[in-house]
């Protein structure tokens, strides 16, 4: 127990969680009062988080904070460990926010409410605790432990395949977790001491073969969850199949987990073997990003459609990790909290969609602006900030990622043409897809068939309510960016300079020398100036 | 006059608050907030109004010599990477500032009499106002990063307002097209922005020059990656600006409302691009092959959309080619070094082309009254002639801009035309040659389309016309987009909206609020070329590039001796070309001494290839469309079949094999997650024992 303060991540993961269980015994015939219960609670939870942060945070350090730490078994030096950084922060709030706005939109679930609710809150709880644990074991723990619920909530709630969907969701993830266990134990036993405290793990010398052997294995873990083609088979289904509320959990933060794993344990614990990987998960990005989004453009179904822009916008997040710059990590885990607040923003749309058109297939739908005015307007600026329009979150992110890489002293100049062009034809064909997509929805001369129907009405203020609440924070990080990134700007420069300190130690096989440059020797042609900062606020005159 | 530099930025936030107010008032109230139209109007204009008369004291106090104004916050910082966002008020922006306030000032008010009826009122002053801001945004910025930032949001804005009739097919096809073409556009100016920071670690036009010089002069870059940078960059202004090959959205997008016509796709957004060819001037200096290709690039483009334009029987699109092709000179200006002229351009074609279009808009209006709201009737030019009789004041000011673009001493288009041929006669006389040439097309086709919208009989009324051209709409419709379209209903030839809308039997003149600004329009159309005369060029001093400049001319007319034997030559040769182009224009649309039907039969496959715009759009659609398409179809059946296949046979071999698959059927697999949980904990419970 080495805990001086009130502990707050404890509570926020636990609250949920045990609130969940009081749900069986609420009085309830038509699920009226559990939804308001599931809010409350999902709020609560939510201002415990911004609370804690609020008081206990700062920003400028770079080590782990409200840290709890509380022994289980100590043969093993197993321990409820729970802290955040400046990179689980972003995100632990990112889950509080989403998780409670899914349970808004969960507003018209009328099938097994009580179940329903009791899943949504466990997956709160275990949601925070992925981004929260700082210990191996337990991270395999909450990790697996919140596949149950997402494997209910599909299946139960789902589509017509929900059933083979949500099977090949657990399937794929539980094998993918395994090499997880796998990893643990190895880097646990590695050594003298055993441990599995992950700050334990990252300080042990491993020899670059095992640290090559375990990045891959985590590797394929994370990558499944991100995930990275070719293993995203299962997100398609997925999404396809979920209900909006589902959704917006599985875009809006079950995606993150890879992503965020992958920053945590793969760059920060195996710094070495990221230098091996880093050109790997560039390349994997860039097929990400070109791969899933003229997929997406030829997908009919709305959703699936969403699903695959979800896939090549992760692309950006590898691209970032790959960069070895401040700015590009920094890029990486801006476009993870982005991605996350659209991506639920565009779910949540689709559904709503659903709910009035009753189909999903694109030949079906046209021409039905004019009856839904409101949802029109909403689903444009959510097609407008997916495609990275400046002013919104995601154009800040794929700057920086651009950016970031296109500095990095890491590559060769040939590489990085490669990859910026590719990537940025990415950037040509999102509007292509997602303009296509919205035309194809919403214009066109009025379709009878679809506006006689007396479901088509516009947007209740309940779902305004709900996409204003993701607009805000996507137009307010787009319009000012630091309100964000100066939450993590310490941790990724920290997590930046050991993968600095990797690089200036190890030498490069032969084979790498076409995309990589092991010694620090050639600079990009801006070094030679002197970077000066500009001082905010100053007022000079040119000429 | 510190003070107003201080609060400088006021002038896009006030049209981004009214836009703010209109939006969040639909969003939330949308049967209210659309009925109060009036209210809303007035809030929008008086808001722009404000910003206006900022801008006018700005420039009015560049003029009289401020000092040019910087101010930055830090806006972006990872690292030691920051990336800071202000505003600059320096000649340019002060200049662009008061062209935009006072083209968007006019066009808002011409709005409230355009778009009366429409039931999309208040919007539209919504998304009006939103460019505005935009655009406002754009000429102030001090770097590349916020150039970008708001070159996208006036692309933006440019979508929403060419699919405002989100319900015609044609918009909402037009609309993605000049999005994604601007894309393509961006693509290359995002690489270039990342090429020239990689190089030279700034986005600040003035530090990337200086630096970029320091690094070819040491060998640090070579100079092939250089000009491949400032070609990448080149390519923003090619598509925003219209050059060929991505000028193809600009025609579609007169989809759009006239008045958006006016002042996006004419005065404003499409001159964003030469706006930022001069803004990296200081770039471009150093790299001569790169102003080679900016150069020869608008001097094609000037010569293809005038020769489009001859053809084009919808005056709107028209008019369209004929931005394509001004809009070509003033890139082959900046391409020469001719810095002055082509801003010089810039100012007098903003304001002439804003009134040819709204202009046009009028004529629209009117005839709307006879052919009902059609835009394949109401806006083709063989329905109408004769309009001067009705539309005394459209006619008249049309006329003003007609001798404006023609390049007609003393009208502003002469003064900026007759500045621009000078410098390209002075840089490459090839360039000067092809630029004459146009200047007599532009001439014969801007005559072409007055002598046949306003003299002669009025052809509204012929039955067999109008049928004649809705079947050839759908003829041509059919071509482009393949039989099995969507909703082929609404082209019925079914003439019902007709007579909804009831027969005058002639048009009538537009209301005042549309007629006072083609009035207030025709003043500066007439007068402001009287700035930049090379007897007194007071424009050119105004507005010299940001740094004195080695290795290219700067036109002409600067910081040289006034030579009358030159001016007259010049002049009188562009005079003269443009004579003989309205001389062919009266005989063949006016006096009928020469039929223009002939001469098309005469040479059909020229006649075809300017008509079918040079078959650009077929080029596009069978290449890039079409490709893109299957390209996609492929990615998606490898990624169903393949990929997703290797997934499901083997998922199948180990299910089918064991009990698994049935027993996943019935959906209890919490039994599954209840095993893994227990393995694990009873594998920490087994190795805590064990250890």
């Amino acid at each position: 127990m080495d805990t001086t303060h009130f502990p707050w991540l404890t509570i926020s993961i636990l609250f949920p969680v045990l609130a969940s269980f009081l749900i069986p015994v609420i009085p309830d015939k038509d699920g009226r009062t559990v939804r308001w219960y599931a809010l409350i609670i999902g709020l609560i939870d939510f201002v415990i988080l911004v609370y804690a942060f609020y008081t206990g945070y700062d920003f400028n350090n770079s080590n782990l904070q409200l840290v709890e730490s509380y022994t289980w078994l100590p043969q093993l030096d197993l321990k409820w460990s729970v802290a955040a950084d400046g990179l689980s922060m972003p995100l632990i709030l990112l889950t509080g926010f989403i998780t409670t706005l899914a349970i808004l939109a969960a507003w018209p679930v009328t099938l097994k409410p009580k179940l329903f609710y009791f899943l949504m809150l466990a997956m709160y709880g275990g949601q925070i605790a992925v981004f929260a644990v700082q210990d191996m074991l337990l991270f395999f723990l909450v990790w697996e432990l919140e596949l149950i619920p997402v494997y209910l909530l599909l299946s139960i709630w789902g589509g017509y395949k929900r059933l083979y969907a949500a099977t090949k969701f657990i399937l794929y993830t539980a094998i993918g977790s395994l090499f997880i266990l796998v990893a643990a134990l190895a880097m646990a036993f590695y050594g003298d001491n055993v441990s599995f405290d992950m700050h334990t793990l990252a300080a042990k010398n491993y020899t670059l073969s095992f640290q090559l052997l375990v990045y891959g294995g985590l590797f394929i873990a994370y990558a499944v969850k991100l995930p990275i083609i070719p293993l995203h088979t299962w997100l398609p289904d997925a999404h396809g199949e979920a209900t909006a509320p589902v959704h917006m959990l599985l875009a809006g933060i079950l995606l993150k987990m890879g992503g965020y794993a992958l920053v945590r344990m793969n760059v920060g614990m195996l710094p070495d073997a990221h230098v091996y990987f880093a050109p790997i998960l560039v390349m994997l990005g860039v097929v990400n990003i070109i791969y899933a989004a003229l997929t997406s453009f030829a997908q009919r179904n709305l959703k699936r459609k969403i699903a695959y822009s979800s896939i090549s916008h992760m692309g950006f997040v590898l691209i970032g990790l790959g960069s070895f710059t401040d700015l590009g990590l920094s890029g990486s885990v801006l476009q993870m909290v982005s991605h996350g607040l659209i991506g639920a923003s565009l779910f949540f749309l689709v559904g709503a969609t659903y709910d009035r058109t009753h189909t999903l297939i694109l030949e079906e739908m046209g021409g039905i602006g004019r009856s839904m005015p409101k949802i029109f307007a909403m689903f444009t600026a959510c097609s407008l900030a997916s495609m990275a329009l400046p002013g919104m979150s995601g154009f800040v992110a794929e700057l920086m990622v651009f950016v970031g890489f296109a500095i990095s002293d890491t590559y060769t100049l040939t590489f990085k043409i490669i990859v910026i062009t590719l990537a940025a034809i990415g950037v040509v064909l999102t509007p292509i897809y997602l303009l296509s997509m919205l035309r194809e929805i919403f214009y066109g001369s009025e379709n009878q068939h679809l506006t006689s129907h007396e479901a088509l009405v516009d947007a209740e203020p309940r779902e305004v309510f709900i996409i204003a609440c993701l607009l805000i924070p996507i137009i307010g990080i787009g319009f000012y960016p630091k309100l964000l990134t100066k939450v993590y700007d310490s941790t990724t420069i920290a997590i930046t300079q050991i993968l600095d300190n990797s690089l200036n130690k190890l030498t490069l096989p032969q084979s790498y020398r076409a995309i990589m440059i092991s010694e620090a020797t050639v600079h990009s042609p801006s070094l030679v100036f002197i970077r000066a900062p500009e001082i905010p606020g100053l007022i000079k005159g040119i000429h | 006059m510190e003070a107003i530099y201080q609060y400088a930025w006021l002038v896009p936030v006030f049209p981004l608050v009214g836009s703010l107010i209109l939006g969040l008032g639909l969003i939330s109230f949308d049967k209210t907030a659309a009925n109060f139209r009036k209210g809303s109007a007035i809030l929008v204009i008086s808001l722009l109004g404000v910003s206006m008369v900022l801008s006018i004291i700005l420039l009015w106090t560049q003029i009289q010599g401020h000092s040019s104004f910087l101010q930055v916050i830090e806006w972006a910082k990872a690292g030691d990477f920051r990336l800071t966002m202000g505003y600059t008020i320096d000649h340019l922006s002060a200049l662009m500032l008061v062209i935009v306030t006072t083209v968007a000032l006019l066009v808002m008010i011409y709005t409230d009499g355009y778009m009366a009826h429409d039931p999309g009122y208040v919007r539209f002053y919504a998304y009006l106002s939103l460019f505005s801001s935009s655009m406002l945004g754009l000429v102030i910025s001090p770097n590349l990063v916020q150039i970008y930032i708001f070159w996208e949001l006036v692309g933006m804005c440019s979508y929403l307002l060419v699919g405002f009739w989100y319900d015609r097919k044609a918009a909402a096809d037009a609309c993605q097209k000049a999005f994604v073409t601007n894309r393509v556009g961006d693509f290359g100016l995002l690489l270039g922005i990342l090429g020239l920071y990689w190089s030279t670690g700034s986005f600040d036009f003035t530090v990337i020059g200086d630096r970029l010089s320091n690094l070819l002069e040491s060998g640090a870059i070579g100079t092939g990656l250089a000009v491949l940078m400032g070609i990448l960059v080149f390519l923003g202004p090619m598509a925003k600006s219209a050059q060929f090959p991505l000028h193809v959205w600009l025609p579609d997008a007169m989809e759009g409302p006239t008045p958006i016509s006016a002042l996006i796709h004419a005065a404003t957004m499409v001159a964003a691009g030469v706006f930022l060819i001069a803004r990296m001037f200081p770039v471009f200096e150093h790299l001569p092959a790169v102003t080679n290709v900016i150069a020869w690039t608008g001097a094609f483009t000037a010569f293809l959309g005038a020769s489009i334009a001859i053809t084009q029987n919808d005056i709107k699109k028209g008019l369209a080619y004929s931005t394509i092709s001004q809009l070509g000179y003033m890139t082959m200006a900046m391409g020469v070094g001719a810095y002055g002229a082509g801003l010089f351009h810039l100012m007098t074609h903003a304001y002439f082309k804003a009134m040819l279009f709204l202009g046009s808009g009028s004529v629209i209006h009117g005839m709307e009254g006879v052919v009902g709201h059609d835009p394949v009737l109401a806006q083709d030019m063989r329905l109408m002639g004769g309009l001067r009789k009705y539309m005394p004041i459209t006619a008249t000011t049309f006329l003003i801009g007609t001798l404006a673009i023609c390049g007609i001493p003393p009208f502003a288009g002469f003064w900026s035309k007759d500045e621009i041929l000078g410098s390209a006669f002075a840089a490459q006389p090839a360039l000067w040659l092809v630029c004459w040439l146009t200047a007599g097309i532009t001439a014969f086709y801007m005559f072409r389309m007055y002598f046949t919208t306003f003299e002669g009989d009025f052809r509204g009324n012929d039955q067999s016309l109008r049928q004649f051209l809705k079947r050839e709409a759908i003829h041509g419709f059919s071509i482009s987009v393949g039989p099995g379209a969507m909703h082929a209903d609404e082209l019925s030839l079914n003439p019902g909206d007709d007579h909804a809308h009831g027969h005058h039997g002639h048009p009538h003149e537009s209301p005042i609020t549309m007629t006072l600004p083609l009035l207030i329009l025709a003043f500066p159309s007439v007068l402001i070329g009287l700035v930049g005369t090379p007897f007194a060029n007071y424009f050119t001093e105004f507005i010299h590039p940001p740094v004195a400049t080695g290795s290219l001319h700067l036109g002409v007319t600067h910081g040289e001796e006034f030579n009358w034997n030159e001016f007259l030559i010049m002049g009188g040769s562009s005079v003269g070309i443009a004579l003989i182009g309205i001389s062919l224009a009266f005989l063949m649309y006016l006096s009928h001494r020469i039929d223009p039907g002939a001469i098309a039969n005469r040479f059909p496959a020229l006649y075809g290839f300017s008509r079918n715009k040079w078959y650009l759009d077929d080029i596009n659609d069978r290449l890039f469309i079409q490709g893109s398409r299957r390209l996609a179809r492929a990615a998606l059946e490898t990624d169903s079949k393949v990929v997703d296949g290797v997934v499901n046979f083997t998922g199948l071999i180990t299910l089918v094999t064991g009990e698994a698959l049935k027993y996943f059927e019935n959906g209890r697999a919490q039994f599954y997650a209840l095993i893994v949980f227990g393995a694990v904990l009873g594998l920490v419970v087994l190795s805590g024992v064990s250890g």
